[in-house]
């Protein structure tokens, strides 16, 4: 047990804990913001109102998330100076400025707008009510735009350059519109997106299935399954649009990826391992299936390569990623996600189509409906695996190419970061299970169709108190 | 160029300082109704104390995440040194806020409510006390080489002055959350929260008092700033509006009024804090490291500038739209919405 005297060690895996704990979280309130932006738009619109009751029941997994995703948010935040001092001092006038800008303009926005989302239906008109409705789904997906520049930056550094160990940065809009930023904003979007509409769908799946509400929840599965036809198409594309930049922009990672050994010059084909077990001591993989010129096909669309695939050996074993099989296998986790939420989504369409969804019908699509509550938390596997890849293959290099791991961690005595780790880890179950069971209450007792509709007034038949003087206040026209 | 190496500084050291003073401020009546929630004798009066919260304590809390972010970015030197020397009290901080924060949630699901009542309260009470010995810590003075980086040791932030300003900051807590309580409620929780204001007015002005008095006999630094023309008349005016403000919130106290003391408090706090800055400055690591040495470039401070600034009206207006949308008095039954 080498590595629990090991600080660096230590830090990184208290930060990967809780980087995979934390997104879970986000992962929903970012993506279900969106939606209950439009559930609350249609309510506005048709005056419908299982539209506002939609609003209602899902706003409450909603605000549950959200007190877990601020709570295990906050440790994220301030582990940078506590375990990464020298790198947050080495990096600081980029990437704290960045964190600024996710705090004020995203997580602010988020919490303050969020009190008149959840408990201000009856104290604001509706209209501002829709606003706070709007700005806490711009300022979740702000947030999703500021961290994946911060993180793409560290990815692809850009804008300046290390001088005596300090990032000096020359032109701010390059480092913020760094070569990786646009396509991880998009590949997280989306990511966001997909697992919240796969969780809605899911859950909507599940009181179909058990015959509570099913006209109402279908009404939520057809949105969300409007939304499903852009989204999970797109995001495989912008998933193939980032998988090249990482063959383009950062070889070592894409040979981790693929756990490829030896380089293939360019001009020649390439095999696609689909399953492999590369082995770090030996310097290849112990098996592997292949499919014959797969990867050229994957990365060019053509049997032959044009720029050559780097292989780790190109490497020092001190300057290439480590923990290959979680690279490799996250990255394929990932990726058969993707194509099974897409098909799902493909046989949902062609069973709309054939008119097999109606409110009528939908309760005997008993299959379709299972595949949908067993897709529920897939997404949130992709999500948690898309970000293995990227920063497990990153390393050694916290700023690729730029400033190494090991120089990165504070010097902490490794028994204080051991005890905060066995803390965290305790916490975070907890919370996760106390989020499942508390989640899953929220959901078995289904939507409050009780509640009196906003605008609406409830008056009693008879109106027994007297009736009280008002002046007539409206303009003359409207009098006639 | 000099000129903004030594304004832009100074600029962003006013706003860090607005913002943790909204957080002490905001956050610091939320963390007293939790520690006073220990207290509550029974289910309907903690749904009462914390239904005051339900809508406000997110929004409160992000003041702490903006004031982390914009330390991160304005003194990348200090965020890392500041955070690297107080871990073991930020992380306790850290973990009372994880508790505090899904105790929200959960124990308005929860059948059982033992367990997240108790998160709630020693959550509330276990990131006062980090916030405490940090800010203790840092009052103190912290170990560092001439480049800035922290050379001391894992427990140089415990001290028996660091034990009395964590004391006297949850007293204050305390206090900021009994006058916040007296406001928002009515009844028996009101009358409770008269006396719990009453008795944490002293502890912390005899906490304030211990603290004024021994800063400059044991901290040289402090004592050549202090005691310099013309510094030495404000320090001399600090403590005599401070007992003339203690004395006008016991006065409301003993005359029952309703908000009164909740603002004399934040009055309080004002002084308190003004007080802390001038002792501090233009140091941000003490007793050493300046606000000129920790700052980042200047083009990184106009960059935040420009990004933050026009952001800061915004969001105070917002916040101050969500106290008028929920004013008035929290009841039993009274979930402010569903």
């Amino acid at each position: 047990m080498e590595f629990l005297s090991d600080t660096v060690a230590l830090s990184r895996m208290q930060f990967a804990l809780t980087a995979i704990f934390h997104m879970l979280w986000p992962v929903l309130s970012t993506g279900m913001a969106i939606y209950l932006v439009i559930v609350e738009g249609l309510w506005l619109r048709t005056r419908n109102s299982d539209y506002y009751y939609h609003a209602r029941f899902w706003s409450k997994l909603y605000v549950l998330n959200f007190g877990i995703g601020v709570a295990t948010g906050i440790p994220m935040e301030f582990q940078f100076g506590t375990n990464w001092a020298p790198f947050s001092e080495a990096v600081g006038n980029f990437f704290g400025s960045i964190m600024g800008f996710e705090a004020t303009w995203a997580f602010m926005l988020e919490a303050a707008s969020l009190g008149i989302m959840v408990f201000g239906w009856e104290r604001v008109n509706p209209i501002i009510h829709y606003i706070s409705t709007i700005l806490v789904a711009f300022g979740a997906n702000a947030s999703t735009f500021w961290i994946l520049t911060a993180s793409s930056w560290m990815q692809t550094p850009a804008g300046g350059e290390l001088v005596n160990g300090k990032f000096v940065i020359n032109d701010y809009f390059q480092a913020i519109f760094n070569p990786f930023m646009r396509n991880s904003v998009l590949h997280m979007f989306f990511g966001t997106l997909e697992t919240s509409l796969f969780v809605i769908g899911g859950i909507s799946a599940w009181y179909i299935l058990n015959n509570r509400h099913h006209a109402f929840f279908s009404k939520a599965l057809k949105i969300v399954l409007a939304a499903a036809i852009a989204v999970a198409p797109l995001q495989i594309y912008i998933g193939h649009l980032s998988a090249e930049q990482v063959y383009k922009l950062q070889p070592s990672k894409l040979a981790a990826m693929e756990a490829q050994w030896n380089t293939i010059p360019a001009g020649q084909s390439a095999d696609w391992s689909i399953l492999a077990w590369p082995n770090d001591k030996a310097e290849k993989n112990d098996w592997e299936i292949a499919i014959p010129n797969g990867l050229g096909y994957i990365l060019e669309l053509k049997k032959n390569l044009s720029e050559p695939v780097q292989g780790l050996k190109e490497w020092k074993p001190e300057d290439r990623p480590h923990l290959l099989p979680l690279i490799y296998y996250s990255f394929r986790i990932m990726v058969g996600i993707g194509f099974f939420l897409a098909g799902l989504m493909l046989w949902s369409l062609l069973q709309w189509l054939r008119g097999k969804l109606s409110p009528e019908d939908i309760t005997q699509q008993r299959w379709l409906m299972r595949a949908w509550i067993f897709a529920a938390p897939l997404g949130y596997i992709a999500v948690d695996s898309g970000w293995i890849v990227r920063c497990v293959g990153r390393q050694p290099w916290t700023v690729y190419k730029q400033i190494r791991t090991v120089d990165s961690a504070s010097n902490l005595p490794p028994s204080n970061v051991l005890t905060t780790l066995i803390i965290f880890t305790g916490t975070y179950i907890l919370l996760l299970f106390a989020a499942l069971y508390f989640g899953s209450r929220i959901i078995r007792r289904g939507p409050n169709l009780d509640l009196p509709i906003p605008g609406i007034e409830t008056k009693p038949a008879i109106n027994t108190t007297p009736g009280e003087f008002v002046r007539d206040e409206r303009p003359v026209e409207a009098k006639q | 160029m000099e000129t903004l190496k030594y304004f832009l500084p100074q600029v962003w050291f006013g706003i860090l300082a607005l913002f943790l003073f909204l957080y002490v401020m905001l956050d610091g009546f939320d963390l007293g109704v939790g520690i006073l929630s220990l207290t509550s004798s029974n289910e309907e009066r903690r749904s009462i104390l914390m239904t005051s919260l339900s809508n406000i304590w997110d929004a409160n809390e992000t003041w702490l995440v903006l004031m982390g972010g914009s330390l991160f970015g304005a003194f990348p030197l200090a965020y890392a040194t500041i955070l690297n020397a107080l871990y073991i009290p930020v992380c306790v901080m850290l973990f009372g806020l994880i508790f505090r924060a899904v105790a929200f949630e959960f124990r308005e699901q929860a059948n059982r409510k033992f367990f997240w009542n108790v998160a709630f309260g020693a959550g509330s009470f276990l990131a006062a006390l980090g916030q405490g010995f940090a800010l203790g810590a840092v009052l103190a003075g912290i170990k560092v080489d001439e480049v800035g980086h922290f050379v001391g040791t894992t427990w140089d932030w415990l001290s028996w002055q660091s034990v009395v300003t964590a004391l006297t900051l949850i007293q204050g807590y305390v206090l900021i959350g009994s006058t916040y309580l007296i406001w928002k409620t009515e009844g028996e929780v009101q009358t409770t929260h008269y006396k719990t204001a009453k008795i944490a007015a002293w502890t912390t002005l005899l906490g304030a008092i211990f603290i004024t008095i021994t800063t400059p006999i044991f901290y040289e630094s402090a004592r050549t700033r202090l005691f310099q023309q013309p510094l030495v008349y404000i320090f001399g005016i600090i403590p005599v509006l401070g007992i003339l403000l203690i004395s006008q919130l016991l006065t409301s106290l003993g005359r029952r009024q309703e908000r009164a003391p909740f603002v004399w408090t934040i009055l309080i706090f004002v002084l308190t804090f003004i007080g802390l800055a001038l002792v501090v400055f233009p140091y941000i690591i003490p007793p050493q490291i300046t606000i000129y040495e920790a700052a980042a470039d200047p083009s990184a401070l106009v960059f935040m500038l420009i990004f933050v600034g026009f952001l800061i009206p915004v969001m105070l207006f917002y916040n101050i739209y969500q106290y008028v949308v929920f004013r008035g008095k929290v009841t039993a039954d009274g979930h402010y919405g569903d």
